[in-house]
C-alpha cells in the first residue's frame, strides 16, 4: 500500500515539472504584459525618473522578457521568490507566514462540504421516492445557488450582527495572543495545552468554513447519491440481500465504499476550486491567509508577490490532485491493479 | 484511563462554554478594539508612503514635530525649529527627557541616523526621497541638530511632521537589523508594539514611561478588516469599539442605532479633476465650460450625503492656501456660452477622454459618469476610461493621461504647497498640467523661504489655475467614524485617528 502511494507520489512529482513550468511561463508573461510598470510602482510618488530607472535597472526589467523568466525562475528554485514592491520583503517568508491559515481554512471547510455533502448525499438516497427527496433537492439547489461570498454576508449578519453569537474578523478573541508554532493555529492552540484559545480559534474558524463549504457541498450530495442508485442496480447487492444481510449493512459495508470513489474524485477537484474560493471568504472575515495577501498584492500590483501566490495555488492544487489519486486508489483496488 | 477522563471532560466543557457562550462585546474602560482598514506595509515607518499607516505610526512611533488639530505645526520631540532665512538649514532642539520603548536615550544622533545616515545606506526607504536634498545632519550637543540642504526647502519643518518622518533607534536598529527591528519594533512613542500578526491586528500597550501626556487607554488592539461591509458589521455585533471609512449612507444609518455614534470630519482630502492643457483641452474656452457645467453641491448630495464640502480652490477650508471669499460658481448657461464661442453645442459636442479610478475612493466611478451627463448637457462629449489607481502615477509620469483625470489627493500637512504646488509643478509626476504660465510661478515657489510670501504665492496660484480652467477642484472629502457611545478621540483636521486621544467617559 505505502509503495502505491509513494508510487503515485514520484508519478505526480515528475508529472508536476513540465505544469510548473508551463504556469510559471503563463503567469510571468502575463504579468509582463499588464500595462503596469513594476519598478515605478516601487518608487515614492515624487521620484524622480532617474531613480525609477535605477530600480528598473536593479529589478533586470531592462533585460529581454526570457532573461527576466530565467532569473526569476533561477531564483524560485533557489527558493527565493523575489520581493515584495508593498512591503520591501522576501515574498517567501510573507507566504510562509500566511499559507497555513488558507490551509487550515480549506481543509475545515472540506469537512463542512463532506460532512453535509456525504450526509445529505446517504440522506437523499435513504429517503428516495419521497417527498423529503424532493425537498432535499430544493435544499441542495438553494445552497449551491448562494456563492459564497453572499454566504459569508448571510452568516456575519445572522450569527455576528443579529445573535450575537459568534466573531465577525480575525482568527482569535482580542484577548488571546498568538501561540507561536506552524501557523496552523488549531494545531498550535492544542499543542501549546490551550483549550480555550483552541474553542475561540475554532469559534473564529466557524463561519468562514461555513461559507465556503455550504456551496460546496451540493454537488458532492448529488454525486453520492446518483452512485449509489448505479450501485444498488449491481447484481452484488442483490446476492447481499439474499444472503440476509440489513439495508444498513448493505449500505456501509457494500453500496457505500464503491459509491464513494467518484464522489472522492470530486472532493479533489472540490477541493482545488475551495482552495481559489477562501480569497473572497478570507477578505470577508478579515481572515489572514493567502487569499488576503494576493487581494493585497492585486490592489498594489505587487507582481513577484502575484507570482509566487499564483504558484502556490498551483502548487496546492498539484498536490490535492496527488492526495485525490492515492484516496481513490486505496479505495478501489482496481485502480490498484491498474 | 479513568484519571484522564475527568480531565477530557473539563477540557471539552471548557471548549464548549467557549464555543457556545456569546461574543465578548463589552470593553474594559482601559482597552479598546479599533476596525481599521487596511495593515502597515512594515513596522518600519520611513520605509513606504502609506497615508493610512499614519495614525499607527503615530502611536508607536515619535516625529520631530507635529500637528494641532487645527494641523498647525507645533514641537514635539524637537522642542523649538528654525528653518534659515536662505532655506539651506534647519536648526532643531531636541527634547532631553525621551527614551525609546527599549530604555535608550533619543538624541541627535538618532534623528541624524534616521534622516541621513540610514537612507544613504539602505535602499528603498521612502524617507531618503523625501529628504534627498540633505548633504548632512550636523548634531553639535546630543540636543541639538541642524540639517544641511544642498537646496533651499521651505516645506522642511512640514515635512519634519509628514510621511516617514519619524525617529529610530540607531543603536537598537544597528544591533538587531532591520529584519528583526520590523518583527520587534521598538520607538519612542505613546504606544509599545505587543503582537502583530500580518494582515490582521496589531495588539499595543501604553508606554507608561512616555514622555508626554499619558494616553487614557491602556490596551489597543487594532484589528485590521479591510472590507467596508465587514466593518459596519463588526461595530454594529459591538465587537469593535471604533471604526473608520464606512459609507457615508452607512454612518448615517449607523449614528442613528442605540449605542453608537457616528461622525463626519473634512478632512484635508481635494476630489479633483486633474487637467491637461493640451489635446482637447488646448482651448481654455472648453476647459472653463467643463469646470462650470459641474454641480458639485448635487454631487456632494449624491454621493456623501451632502457632507463633502464643494471646494473651488485646491485647498482645503481651514488650511493656509484655501480662499473663503471665492466661489467658481456652478453655471450651465455661461458654460453652454463658452463653448459655442469656441464653435460647439450639445448637438456639436467638444470631444474629450475622462479616466477615473473604479473603488479607489467612494463613488469615483460614479462621480465621473455624473460628470459626464453634466458635461453632456452643455456639450462636452467625455469618453469615460477607468484606470487601476497603481497605474495612475506611471500614465502620469509617461503625460500619458487623458484630457480629465478624477483623483483624490491627500495632504495631512494641509501645506499649499502640497495641493497647488504639487499638483501644478510640470516637473513632478502628481502633475497634469505641463502649461508653462502656470508652472514657473509654482517651481519659483518652490525657492520662496518666506512663510507668509510663500502662502500668497499658492493662494494665488490656486485662484489663477481655477479661472484659467488648470484645475478643476470638486469637494473636501469626509472621514466617517462610527463608535461606542462613551468613546471619545480626537478629531483632527487631516483624518488622523489617534489611539492615544482616544478616552472612555
Amino acid at each position: 500500500m505505502l509503495a502505491t502511494a509513494l508510487g503515485i507520489v514520484l508519478r505526480r512529482l515528475i508529472a508536476a515539472v513540465p505544469i510548473l513550468v508551463l504556469v510559471s511561463m503563463m503567469l510571468f508573461a502575463v504579468l509582463r504584459l499588464l500595462p503596469v510598470d513594476p519598478a515605478a510602482m516601487s518608487v515614492p510618488p515624487n521620484a524622480t525618473r532617474d531613480e525609477i530607472e535605477r530600480v528598473r535597472r536593479d529589478m533586470g526589467l531592462d533585460r529581454p522578457i526570457p532573461e527576466q523568466y530565467a532569473i526569476w525562475a533561477l531564483g524560485f528554485l533557489r527558493g527565493d521568490f523575489g520581493t515584495s514592491i508593498h512591503y520591501r520583503r522576501p515574498v517567501g517568508p510573507l507566504i510562509a507566514e500566511t499559507l497555513p491559515t488558507t490551509i487550515e481554512l480549506a481543509l475545515a471547510s472540506l469537512a463542512v462540504a463532506a460532512l453535509l455533502g456525504l450526509g445529505g448525499g446517504l440522506w437523499l438516497f435513504h429517503v428516495r421516492g419521497s417527498w423529503k427527496e424532493a425537498a432535499g433537492d430544493v435544499g441542495s439547489t438553494a445552497l449551491m445557488s448562494v456563492p459564497s461570498f453572499l454566504w459569508a454576508i448571510i452568516l456575519i449578519l445572522l450569527f455576528a450582527v443579529a445573535l450575537r453569537a459568534m466573531p465577525v474578523a480575525g482568527r482569535l478573541d482580542m484577548s488571546f495572543t498568538r501561540p507561536s508554532g506552524s501557523g496552523f493555529l488549531l494545531l498550535d492552540t492544542l499543542l501549546a495545552g490551550r483549550f480555550d484559545m483552541f474553542a475561540s480559534a475554532l469559534k473564529h474558524l466557524v463561519l468562514p468554513a461555513l461559507a465556503l463549504g455550504l456551496s460546496f457541498s451540493p454537488p458532492l450530495m448529488r454525486v453520492l447519491r446518483s452512485s449509489l442508485h448505479d450501485v444498488y442496480a449491481e447484481d452484488y447487492i442483490r446476492q447481499a440481500r439474499l444472503r440476509g444481510l440489513t439495508e444498513g449493512r448493505i449500505l456501509v459495508a457494500h453500496a457505500a465504499r464503491n459509491a464513494l470513489i467518484p464522489t472522492v474524485t470530486l472532493l479533489g477537484v472540490q477541493f482545488g476550486f475551495l482552495f481559489g474560493g477562501t480569497l473572497l471568504v478570507e477578505v470577508i472575515f478579515s481572515y489572514p491567509g493567502i487569499g488576503s495577501l494576493m487581494v493585497e498584492a492585486v490592489r498594489n500590483t505587487d507582481l513577484p508577490m502575484i507570482q509566487a501566490i499564483g504558484l502556490t495555488y498551483c502548487l496546492v492544487v498539484l498536490a490535492i490532485n496527488a492526495a485525490t489519486d492515492i484516496a481513490c486508489r486505496l479505495l478501489d483496488p482496481r485502480l490498484r491493479a491498474a | 484511563m479513568t484519571s484522564m477522563t475527568p480531565r477530557i471532560a473539563a477540557i471539552a466543557a471548557a471548549v464548549a462554554t467557549s464555543l457556545i457562550g456569546a461574543q465578548a462585546v463589552a470593553q474594559a474602560k482601559d482597552s479598546v478594539v479599533i476596525g481599521w482598514q487596511s495593515d502597515i506595509p512594515s513596522w518600519d515607518p520611513t520605509q513606504r508612503t502609506s497615508p493610512d499607516s499614519q495614525s499607527i505610526f503615530k502611536a508607536v512611533f515619535d516625529q520631530p514635530l507635529d500637528q494641532a488639530l487645527d494641523l498647525s505645526l507645533r514641537g514635539h520631540l524637537a522642542k523649538s525649529w528654525k528653518l534659515a532665512p536662505d532655506g539651506l538649514s534647519v536648526e532643531l532642539e531636541f527634547r532631553d527627557d525621551v527614551t525609546f520603548h527599549n530604555g535608550d536615550k533619543l538624541t541627535s544622533e538618532d534623528f541624524r541616523y534616521t534622516f541621513f545616515e540610514r537612507p544613504k545606506k539602505v535602499e528603498k526607504l521612502d524617507i531618503a526621497n523625501f529628504w534627498r536634498n540633505v548633504v548632512d545632519i550636523e548634531t553639535p550637543s546630543p540636543t541639538k541638530a541642524i540639517i544641511k540642504l544642498s537646496k533651499p526647502m521651505p516645506t522642511a519643518p512640514q515635512w519634519l511632521s509628514f510621511f516617514c518622518s519619524y525617529v529610530l533607534p540607531k543603536r537598537y536598529m544597528e544591533s538587531v537589523g532591520p529584519d528583526a527591528f520590523r518583527d520587534k519594533p521598538v520607538g519612542s512613542g505613546p504606544y509599545k508594539v505587543v503582537d502583530y500578526q500580518l494582515g490582521s491586528r496589531m495588539v499595543l500597550e501604553r508606554n507608561d514611561a512616555y514622555w508626554g501626556p499619558k494616553p487614557a487607554i491602556r490596551n489597543v488592539t487594532i484589528q485590521v478588516i479591510k472590507e467596508a461591509s465587514s466593518r459596519v458589521s463588526a461595530i454594529q455585533a459591538g465587537q469593535v469599539d471604533l471604526t473608520v471609512n464606512v459609507a457615508v449612507r452607512e454612518a448615517d444609518r449607523l449614528g442613528k442605532e442605540k449605542g453608537l455614534t457616528a461622525q463626519l470630519t473634512p478632512i484635508t482630502r481635494v476630489v479633483l479633476l486633474q487637467i491637461r492643457n493640451d489635446l482637447g483641452f488646448a482651448d481654455a474656452n472648453i476647459r472653463l465650460a467643463a469646470h462650470h457645467a459641474i454641480d458639485k453641491e448635487a454631487i456632494s448630495k449624491a454621493f456623501y450625503n451632502g457632507a463633502a464640502v464643494p471646494l473651488s480652490v485646491v485647498a482645503t477650508p481651514g488650511s493656509p492656501g484655501h480662499l473663503a471669499d471665492y466661489k467658481f460658481p456652478h453655471d450651465p448657461a455661461k458654460a453652454t456660452a463658452l463653448l459655442a464661442k469656441s464653435g460647439h453645442a450639445p448637438d456639436k459636442p467638444a470631444k474629450i477622454k475622462f479616466a477615473t479610478t473604479n473603488g479607489h475612493f467612494p463613488s469615483d466611478f460614479e462621480i465621473a459618469r455624473a460628470i459626464a451627463a453634466m458635461w453632456k448637457k452643455v456639450g462636452i462629449d467625455a469618453e469615460i476610461e477607468t484606470i487601476e489607481y497603481a497605474k495612475y502615477f506611471e500614465l502620469n509620469r509617461g503625460h500619458k493621461l487623458p484630457e480629465a483625470t478624477l483623483y483624490s489627493w491627500d495632504n495631512a500637512s494641509g501645506d499649499p504647497e502640497i495641493f497647488s504646488g504639487y499638483l501644478l509643478n510640470p516637473n513632478m509626476p502628481f502633475s497634469a498640467w505641463k502649461g508653462p504660465e502656470i508652472g514657473e510661478k509654482v517651481l519659483k515657489l518652490f525657492g520662496v523661504v518666506d512663510y507668509n510670501e510663500r502662502v500668497a504665492g499658492y493662494r494665488a496660484v490656486a485662484r489663477e489655475a481655477v479661472e484659467t480652467g488648470a484645475s478643476i477642484p470638486l469637494l473636501q472629502s469626509v472621514i466617517s467614524v462610527v463608535h461606542k457611545d462613551g468613546l471619545s478621540y480626537a478629531r483632527y483636521g487631516n483624518g488622523w485617528i489617534l489611539p492615544q486621544s482616544m478616552a472612555w467617559k
